[in-house]
C-alpha cells in the first residue's frame, strides 16, 4: 500500500519533473498557479495542467539579489527558482491573490521572464460586500477570455464543468481520508498526508482520482500506531509546513487528528456546485469557502478563525493546537494573538512554532514540542481526574 | 518612562552644523496639522462622529459629511515623528503583534490597546509627567470604521483587526482598490481596458461610501459639498504640482524632504481655503528661491532620488544627512508619484470618478513596468544622479520591485544605493550602513563625473 504514497510524494518532491514529463507525454501546456484560491479547474478544462507553485528545498541563493530577506520563505523561494531556470518550463503563470508579497514576487517573476505571461486578476477580498459575487464572476470571465487567447482555443463550458466534477470528486477523496484519520480508522502519517494533498495540486487530476481510489481501498484499516495524544495542526495558509517538522511533531508522542493547513483540508474542504453555469460555481465557491473556513487575508464578518478552531478541535477530539506560522506571514501576524487569547481564556495548551525557509533548529524545537506534548498530557490527566 | 530617541554616538557625514536649508512656509502646515490633531481630540465635546481610516486620501468624502476622521497610518506616523511611538509598540508586542508586522499598524494598534485598557481600567496608571499621556488620552473612539488601501494587503487586515478590538459593533465598510497589473495588451500609464474597467468599480464603491455614511449618520450626503471641498484639493493638488515642476532648476530650492513635510496638507487635512494658503506659500518661497538661485542644500552637487516609504522617526536626520554631503534629494516616489497627482482627472461637478481614479495610480499600484517607467520620467526630468532605496522592513508594498528600480536605475547611468530602516520602528534603522554607503555612493558619482 505504501507504494501510492511513495508515488505521490515523487511527483509532490518534483513538481516541476512532473510537469515537464506530462507536458512531454501530451504535447500541451502547462500553467503555474500561484496560491491560495485559485481555480485550478479551468486550466484543466482548458487541455492544460494546473500545477501549484511550490516552495522548494534548496537555499534562497540568487533570489536575494531581487528580494529582501524579510519576505516569507515561499516568495524567496519562488523567486529563487524563477532565477534558477526551474519555471522555464512553464507556458503561464495565473493568480488572484491579493497578497503583498505574492505581487512583488509576481512582478519579479515578469521582470525575469518577460515571455512568460502572467495572467493575473485580483479576486475580491471584501466577500460581504454587496459587489463581491458580480466581481469574482467578472474576475474568472476574465480569465476564462486570457486562457482563452493563451491556447488559441475555445475552452468548451461543458469541458469546465467536466472539470468541476473530476476536481470536486478529488476533493471529496481526500477528505474522506480526513474523515478515516480523525475517526482513527487509518493509520497516516503527517508526512504521508502531506504528499497526498500536496500531490493533488500538481498531478495530473485523472491519475490522481485513480490514485486515490486505490489508496483508499486498499488503506489498511487498523488503529493509528503513531502517538496517542491527538493534536490540531493550524496555519500555514499558502504552502506546505517542512515534512521534517511534522515528523518531528509526531515523534514527540503526538497524532495529528485535524488541520487547516492550505497543504491540508483548506485545500479540499469545499466543493463546487455542479448545479451552476462553470462561472457561477467558481465564484460562489471562493466567496463560500472562505466563509466556512475563515481565512485572514478575506474581510468577512461573521465567522471568525479562533472560533472555527475551537469548534473543530473540539469535533476532531484534539486536546491542543500547534500552530505554525510562517515567518513574515503579516495577515497570520495579525491574527494570531486573537486565536492566543481565544485559547487561554478556555484554558486549551496551544504552541506556536514559526516555520521557516531555512533549515531550523529542530533538537531546540524538539524540546519545545515534547514540553507541550507534556503540558498537554498532564493537563488531560488533571482534567478526566 | 518613554524618553526621546537619539544615537548619540551616531555622527552625520561631514558634520559641520546643519545644512539643510528647509522651506520656511512649511511652518503653516505645522500649524494646521496641530490644529487638526486638536479638532480631532474635541470631536466628541462638538458632538461631531468620528471615521477611523486607513490608506487611501479619502478625507474629502468625510469632510464633506460634516464628519471627523482619524488616519491610523497618519496617527502612528505622528507619533513616531514625536517620539511617541515605543510605548505603543510595546503593548503591541506585548499582546502578541511580532516585530516583523507593519510597525504603522502595530503602533496604532498598539495605542487603541492602551486606550483600551484604559477604558476598560477606568485609570490610565501612568505618572502625570509621561510625555505619552499627551497623544495617549485623546483619541475619540470610533463611530465607523472605513478602508480604502490599494496595493497593500496587509492594510485591510489592519482595519480588520481595529474592528474586532472594537467588539465587532461599529460599522466597518471596505473598499477595494484592486492592483493595476498592466498585462493586457492595450494597457499604459491611464490607459487601456483594465485602467477603466477598474476606475467604474473604484468609483462605485466610492458611491456606495457615501451611503453609507449617510446610514450611519441619517444625514442624507451633500455631494455638492463633495464638489466644493474638491475644489480646494484640486487647486492645492496643481499649486503643488506646479511647485515640485520649479525643482527642476539647479541647485533645486525645495528637496524631497520638504515635500515629506508637506504630505500631511494634502493627505489628510480638511479641503478648504487653508489647504490652497498653504501650497500659494509652498510655491512662492520656491520662486522666490529660484529668482535667487537659492537651494534646499546650499552646494549642491548632486542630486538624488528616494525610494520607498519615509522613515517617521528620522525626517530631519535624513534631511542633514543628505545635505551634509552636499546631495539634494529632490524627489520621491512617495511624494511625487501620490496624493492627488492627476488633479485634471477631477470634474469638480462629478468629481468620484477622478477621484477613484488618483486613488488608484497611488505610488505603489501599478504593476512594476508601468511604474517604474513613471520613476524614470521623474528621473530624467529633475535630472537625478542617483537613486536611494529606503529598505523599511516592515512595509512591503513599499519594497516590493526595489530590487527592479535600482536595475533601472543602473541602466539609465544612475547609482542606487539601499539603507535599511523602517516606517515607524526605530530600531530597523542602521545608521552606520547608511553612512558607509552613502559616502560610496557619494564616490562613485564623483568618480563618474571625473571619467567624464
Amino acid at each position: 500500500m505504501q507504494q501510492i504514497p511513495d508515488q505521490m510524494r515523487q511527483a509532490a518532491d518534483a513538481p516541476l519533473d512532473y510537469a515537464a514529463a506530462w507536458k512531454a507525454r501530451t504535447g500541451r501546456p502547462v500553467i503555474g498557479l500561484l496560491p491560495m484560491n485559485f481555480p485550478g479547474e479551468l486550466a484543466h478544462a482548458a487541455g492544460c495542467l494546473p500545477t501549484l507553485l511550490q516552495e522548494d528545498d534548496e537555499p534562497i541563493t540568487i533570489g536575494q539579489s531581487n528580494m529582501f530577506n524579510f519576505y516569507c520563505g515561499y516568495n524567496r523561494s519562488i523567486v529563487d527558482q524563477t532565477m534558477r531556470g526551474r519555471f522555464d518550463g512553464l507556458d503561464a503563470i495565473m493568480f488572484g491573490d491579493h497578497c503583498v508579497q505574492l505581487l512583488g514576487t509576481a512582478d519579479i517573476i515578469r521582470a525575469e521572464k518577460p515571455d512568460l505571461p502572467i495572467l493575473f486578476n485580483q479576486l475580491c477580498t471584501v466577500l460581504d460586500a454587496g459587489w463581491a459575487m458580480r466581481e469574482t464572476r467578472g474576475t474568472f470571465s476574465q480569465i476564462w477570455k486570457e486562457l482563452e487567447a493563451l491556447t488559441g482555443e475555445a475552452i468548451d463550458p461543458a469541458a469546465a464543468a467536466q472539470s468541476i466534477r473530476l476536481f470536486n470528486r478529488n476533493r471529496a477523496q481526500i477528505r474522506a481520508l480526513y474523515d478515516l484519520r480523525r475517526r482513527g480508522e487509518v493509520s497516516i502519517s503527517g508526512r504521508d498526508m502531506q504528499a497526498v494533498v500536496k500531490s493533488s495540486m500538481v498531478m495530473d487530476k485523472d491519475e490522481h482520482v485513480s490514485l486515490m481510489d486505490l489508496l483508499l481501498r486498499d488503506m489498511p484499516r487498523q488503529a493509528p500506531g503513531s502517538g496517542d495524544l491527538p493534536i490540531y495542526l493550524s496555519g500555514h495558509m499558502c504552502h506546505a509546513p517542512k515534512p521534517e517538522i511534522i515528523d518531528l511533531i509526531e515523534e514527540c508522542g503526538i497524532r495529528i487528528v485535524n488541520d487547516d493547513l492550505f497543504t491540508g483540508w483548506r485545500f479540499v474542504h469545499a466543493d463546487m456546485d455542479e448545479s451552476l453555469a462553470p462561472v457561477e460555481a467558481m465564484a460562489s465557491w471562493y466567496i463560500e469557502k472562505n466563509r466556512s473556513l475563515p481565512c485572514p487575508t478575506r474581510a468577512i464578518k461573521g465567522k471568525d478563525w479562533q472560533d472555527y478552531l475551537l469548534v473543530e478541535l473540539e469535533n476532531s477530539g484534539a486536546l491542543g493546537l500547534v500552530v505554525l506560522m510562517v515567518k513574515f506571514c503579516e495577515p497570520h501576524m495579525y491574527f494570531y494573538p486573537e486565536i492566543k487569547a481565544a485559547f487561554d481564556e478556555k484554558a486549551i495548551p496551544h504552541l506556536l512554532i514559526e516555520t521557516e525557509h531555512e533549515q531550523m533548529p529542530l533538537e531546540a524545537l524538539k524540546t519545545r514540542v515534547e514540553t507541550f506534548a507534556e503540558i498537554v498530557r498532564r493537563r488531560a490527566t488533571a482534567l478526566a481526574a | 518612562m518613554e524618553t526621546v530617541s537619539e544615537m548619540p554616538n551616531s555622527k552625520i557625514i561631514s558634520a559641520g552644523g546643519p545644512k539643510a536649508n528647509k522651506l520656511k512656509s512649511t511652518k503653516f502646515g505645522g500649524k494646521l496639522v496641530s490644529e487638526y490633531w486638536e479638532s480631532v481630540f474635541r470631536a466628541k465635546e462638538a458632538g461631531k462622529k468620528v471615521v477611523w481610516y486607513n490608506g487611501t486620501y479619502i478625507p474629502p468624502f468625510f469632510h464633506a459629511h460634516d464628519l471627523v476622521w482619524v488616519h491610523g497610518e497618519a496617527w502612528a506616523a505622528m507619533l513616531a515623528a514625536r517620539h511617541r511611538e515605543i510605548g505603543a509598540q510595546a503593548r503591541g508586542e506585548q499582546y502578541g503583534y511580532d516585530r516583523e508586522l507593519c510597525s504603522y499598524a502595530r503602533t496604532h494598534i498598539g495605542q487603541m490597546l492602551i486606550e483600551l485598557d484604559r477604558v476598560r481600567s477606568g485609570d490610565h496608571g501612568m505618572d502625570p509627567d509621561d510625555p505619552r499621556l499627551e497623544t495617549m488620552l485623546k483619541l475619540p473612539a470610533p463611530d465607523m470604521i472605513v478602508n480604502a488601501y490599494p496595493y497593500c494587503s496587509s492594510g485591510q487586515q489592519w482595519d480588520d483587526i481595529t474592528y474586532r478590538n472594537f467588539g465587532k459593533k461599529v460599522p466597518m465598510f471596505t473598499i477595494q482598490i484592486p492592483l493595476l497589473w498592466g498585462g493586457r495588451p492595450d494597457a499604459g500609464y491611464m490607459q487601456g481596458e483594465e485602467w477603466e474597467q477598474r476606475s467604474k468599480y473604484v468609483a462605485e464603491q466610492l458611491l456606495e461610501l457615501t451611503r453609507f455614511l449617510a446610514e450611519h449618520t441619517g444625514r442624507k450626503y451633500d455631494y455638492d459639498r463633495l464638489g466644493e471641498t474638491m475644489t480646494y484639493v484640486k487647486k492645492a493638488a496643481e499649486l503643488r504640482l506646479e511647485a515640485m515642476d520649479m525643482c527642476q532648476v539647479h541647485p533645486s530650492p525645495a528637496s524631497f524632504f520638504d515635500w515629506i513635510v508637506s504630505i500631511a496638507p494634502v493627505n489628510f487635512l480638511p479641503g478648504d481655503q487653508n489647504l490652497v494658503t498653504y501650497f500659494e506659500g509652498v510655491k512662492a518661497e520656491i520662486a522666490e528661491r529660484v529668482k535667487a538661485g537659492q537651494g534646499a542644500v546650499p552646494n549642491e552637487k548632486y542630486r538624488l532620488f528616494f525610494d520607498g516609504m519615509m522613515n517617521w522617526n528620522k525626517v530631519g536626520w535624513l534631511a542633514e544627512k543628505f545635505a551634509a554631503v552636499d546631495a539634494c534629494v529632490v524627489a520621491g516616489r512617495y511624494t511625487h508619484m501620490s496624493f492627488w497627482q492627476e488633479p485634471q482627472l477631477i470634474d469638480l461637478g462629478d468629481p468620484i470618478l477622478g477621484m477613484a481614479q488618483n486613488y488608484l495610480i497611488c505610488p505603489n499600484n501599478h504593476g512594476a513596468p508601468i511604474m517604474i517607467g513613471e520613476i524614470e520620467k521623474l528621473c530624467d526630468k529633475f535630472d537625478i544622479d542617483g537613486v536611494v532605496c529606503h529598505a523599511s522592513r516592515t512595509c512591503r508594498g513599499m519594497t516590493n520591485s526595489q530590487f527592479l528600480i535600482a536595475d533601472s536605475a543602473k541602466k539609465y547611468g544612475r547609482q542606487s544605493m539601499f539603507f535599511e530602516g523602517d516606517v515607524a520602528d526605530e530600531s530597523f534603522y542602521k545608521d552606520e550602513l547608511l553612512n558607509i554607503r552613502l559616502e560610496a555612493m557619494i564616490e562613485s558619482m564623483d568618480a563618474k563625473r571625473r571619467a567624464a
